[in-house]
């Protein structure tokens, strides 16, 4: 059963859900029922427009799926050898200074807790338009993310191993290479293939904002409401997303074997 | 005169919340002798094993090995001070991912170049000499066998293949069989003083098995709140020695045992 | 480093045979070695094909630093538009999950095989799949057209998907739920009804809790970027004032979506631990 603090935990946060819930209806007036009239006209709106879906399988369209696929898996890899670093320096376990430790570890808050979009548009803005700048974006928050994840593995090492390499004079490269890196390798892959798994989503969206790929094309069919070729293009992505899933889900059980 | 292989001067180690791990403790080991450290816990017999290889730093006094202060010591210097010092763990400390060979050779990082042993480049000669201490302690057909998948006992053997693996003149067991069940107890605790004794090597057991410390040990040294109250061989462990270094009457202490 | 162990595990032969001993794990590591080598090629091959220019990005680097510096002085000529824009967000973010919520509850106990059995769970499963695949930002755009511009399209948009993670999540936390919990309250002679409401939503509670706890996270930051696509809210502040070069005012929107993000995550994290 719960104990008192648990219960006045509770209490205050569905307090402050349900305070929050009547500020966002009043403020919004937002009304279910009128969502529940309207479904029947988005309903005949959906089907008479974007169905059936038509697809295109021209080059512009296929490149632009490429180009999201390799934008998510580039920024995925290249910010997981990042965060390994990271992580390293700021695990309180390994670091060389505690200092440096917080340091990593509140840059890293720092960037995760801001949207990748938003990254995006800063970035676009001193950087132009472009893959170059979608795929600085990706790796932002893929590294704020994986750096913070991997920090966690490490910490999961059993007391007193990487010491053990201390005891026998390994040196720090030795330490990391010989003990850390063995020990935390399949909890480092699972966590990177979570990371595709989003910067797949992510990298559509980038896209649609100027970071080039798939989801630029989707926002111009939309924009010339040519209904029936975006959801051809929606239902693209939605393959290659539930591909990638399978795929990572099937990669992760392998590598935990 | 020559200098003793490991010597404590007046060693003192303060935690920071005020603790007193260790007060003044003096005293001295040669080569090839067999010491038990007996004590209550919290009595500092970690904090004494582990100021000798600097997993912990001492507040103040001298940690003397062949003459040579490891306490001032740091970097490169350290490294190869602590090569020269294997270590045996309660809990075996074996990065279990890795093969019993791979923890094995892990004993000869102190001693190779910082980039080949990251990346785990082993000399032929180590590793014939890796398969050839753990033929020793018979655990010849577990060479590729994951570290994970051993028993406890298998796992502390591979713990002291790696200790011995760094050619020390000095051992240090934390607890070595505190994890262990009897049977598998009394085989470690036979292979120690059995590999140690054959290369004339300085042993240093923690214990808290005084039936083991008896057995075993050349000489015991017992701990009581951070501070050296015995120090003799076994035969002049009485039960008046064993009530100063516990606090609490032999009879009682066999009885406490029993219950935990 | 492990790759270079693995390789030479792949060549040499085990134990002693051919003069080399083999100091890897048995028949081990080589999906691992092989993984990162795939990993390693896939990442070189999209780069090569993304084909960007380092050289000019390099280049512009500096450029960040100076945004970034004038984004650190705000600026409070548009604050109230802001503070709107902000309350946009957070209204649109609390309603989206709380009425998919209970959606999500309804679908989840649908979805799950332990409760709506083994025809109707694989079926609604998959209805649920393909709309969690697509992003959550293209639904919004959707709804936008159905319904324009405004809060609802936001809350209707982001819940398609919400929901969509509710009902595969909670339908996970419902399958965990032991079948001897389920049994026992059917040798009782519960009804159907009884059975969830007294065995299968007690049980997974704290999972159905942790759970909302996540995407009440993830929702936050997929509503602070709708703006960006076409919808309101902080979104649409950041991305405005950033084009019209405004980055005080810009920076000030962004702290915003930090500090709330931030004091959420802290906020969790303290319950999560109370409840352990």
């Amino acid at each position: 059963m719960m104990n008192r603090q648990e219960l006045y935990v509770c209490r205050t946060m569905a307090g402050i859900l349900l305070l929050s819930f009547l500020i966002a209806t009043y403020y919004t007036g937002f009304d279910p029922m009128a969502v529940l009239l309207h479904l029947g006209e988005a309903w005949t709106f959906l089907t008479e427009d974007f169905l059936p879906p038509r697809f295109q399988f021209t080059p512009v369209i296929l490149e632009s799926l490429a180009v999201t696929v390799a934008l998510a898996i580039s920024s995925a890899s290249v910010a997981a050898v990042l965060a390994a670093g990271a992580a390293v320096l700021g695990s309180e376990l390994l670091s060389p200074s505690k200092a440096l430790a917080a340091a990593v570890r509140g840059t890293a808050t720092f960037l995760r807790n801001i949207p990748t979009l938003v990254w995006a548009f800063i970035l676009f803005s001193s950087l132009g338009v472009g893959t170059g700048v979608g795929f600085t974006a990706l790796v932002i928050t893929s590294f704020a993310f994986m750096t913070r994840t991997f920090i966690e593995v490490i910490d999961e090492i059993p007391a007193g191993v990487v010491e053990s390499l201390t005891a026998v004079g390994a040196s720090f490269w030795e330490r990391i290479f010989q003990c850390v890196f063995p020990s935390c390798i399949t909890g480092f892959i699972s966590w990177y293939l979570y990371c595709l798994e989003v910067n797949i989503r992510s990298s559509t969206i980038v896209g649609m904002v100027g970071g080039g790929g798939i989801g630029m094309v989707l926002l111009s069919y939309l924009k010339a409401f040519k209904y029936a070729e975006a959801s051809g293009i929606i239902l693209m992505i939605a393959v290659i997303v539930i591909l990638v899933d399978r795929l990572t889900d099937f990669l992760r059980k392998k590598a935990a074997e | 005169m020559q200098e003793p292989l490991l010597r404590f001067d007046d060693v003192s180690k303060v935690y920071r919340n005020g603790v007193q791990g260790l007060s003044h403790v003096s005293f001295s080991v040669e080569a090839g002798e067999f010491v038990a450290v007996i004590g209550p816990s919290g009595a500092g017999k970690s904090t004494l094993l582990r100021s000798i290889n600097r997993l912990q730093d001492i507040t103040s006094g001298r940690v003397l090995i062949r003459g040579e202060d490891i306490s001032r010591e740091s970097g490169r210097k350290l490294r190869a001070m602590r090569a020269g010092i294997g270590m045996i763990f309660q809990n075996y400390n074996l990065v279990y991912r890795l093969s019993v060979m791979q923890n094995v050779l892990h004993g000869r990082l102190g001693y190779m170049s910082s980039w080949r042993g990251m990346l785990g480049l082993y000399s032929e000669e180590d590793r014939e000499k890796a398969a050839a201490l753990l033929e020793e302690i018979q655990m010849g057909d577990f060479l590729n066998a994951r570290a994970a998948d051993l028993s406890g006992g298998q796992k502390q053997r591979v713990g002291i293949a790696r200790a011995f693996m760094q050619e020390p003149e000095l051992l240090l067991c934390d607890e070595p069989i505190a994890s262990l069940d009897p049977s598998s107890a009394k085989i470690i605790m036979d292979m120690l003083s059995a590999m140690t004794k054959r290369r004339h090597m300085a042993c240093l057991v923690n214990l808290h098995q005084i039936d083991a410390a008896k057995t075993y040990a050349g000489r015991i040294i017992g701990l009581r709140r951070g501070t050296v109250v015995f120090d003799g061989p076994p035969e002049a462990l009485t039960d008046a020695a064993v009530e100063t270094i516990y606090g609490v009457p032999a009879s009682e202490l066999a009885m406490k045992e029993c219950v935990s | 480093m492990d790759s270079a162990q693995n390789a030479e595990a792949m060549t040499a032969p085990h134990g002693r045979q051919g003069g080399k001993i083999d100091i890897g794990v048995a028949g081990g590591g080589h999906f691992i070695a092989g993984f990162l080598i795939g990993a390693a090629a896939l990442t070189a091959a999209s780069l090569a094909l993304l084909g960007i220019d380092w050289v000019r990005l390099a280049g512009r680097a500096g450029d960040i630093g100076l945004i970034f510096w004038r984004m650190a002085h705000f600026t409070l000529d548009h604050v109230d538009f802001t503070l709107l824009s902000f309350m946009d967000t957070f209204s649109i973010m609390v309603l989206a999950t709380v009425y998919s919520l209970f959606l999500g509850l309804a679908f989840g106990l649908l979805a799950a095989r332990n409760v709506a059995g083994p025809v109707i769970a694989p079926v609604v499963k998959a209805v649920f799949t393909f709309l969690r695949a697509v992003p959550t930002p293209v639904w919004v755009l959707l709804t936008l057209v159905c319904f324009g511009f405004g809060p609802v399209a936001g809350i209707t948009g982001l819940s398609v998907h919400t929901v969509a993670f509710f009902t595969k999540s909670f339908a996970q936390a419902f399958e965990d739920v032991p079948e001897d919990t389920v049994d026992a309250l059917r040798a009782l002679g519960a009804t159907r009804l009884q059975i969830i409401a007294c065995g299968i939503l007690p049980s997974a509670v704290t999972q159905l809790i942790a759970w909302t706890a996540l995407r009440f996270e993830i929702n936050f930051s997929e509503c602070a970027i709708l703006g960006m696509v076409g919808a309101g809210g902080i979104g649409f502040a950041i991305s405005a004032a950033i084009q019209n070069y405004d980055y005080g005012e810009a920076g000030l929107a962004v702290f915003l979506v930090f500090l709330f993000a931030f004091c959420m995550e802290r906020g969790f994290l303290y319950v999560k631990k109370i409840m352990k």
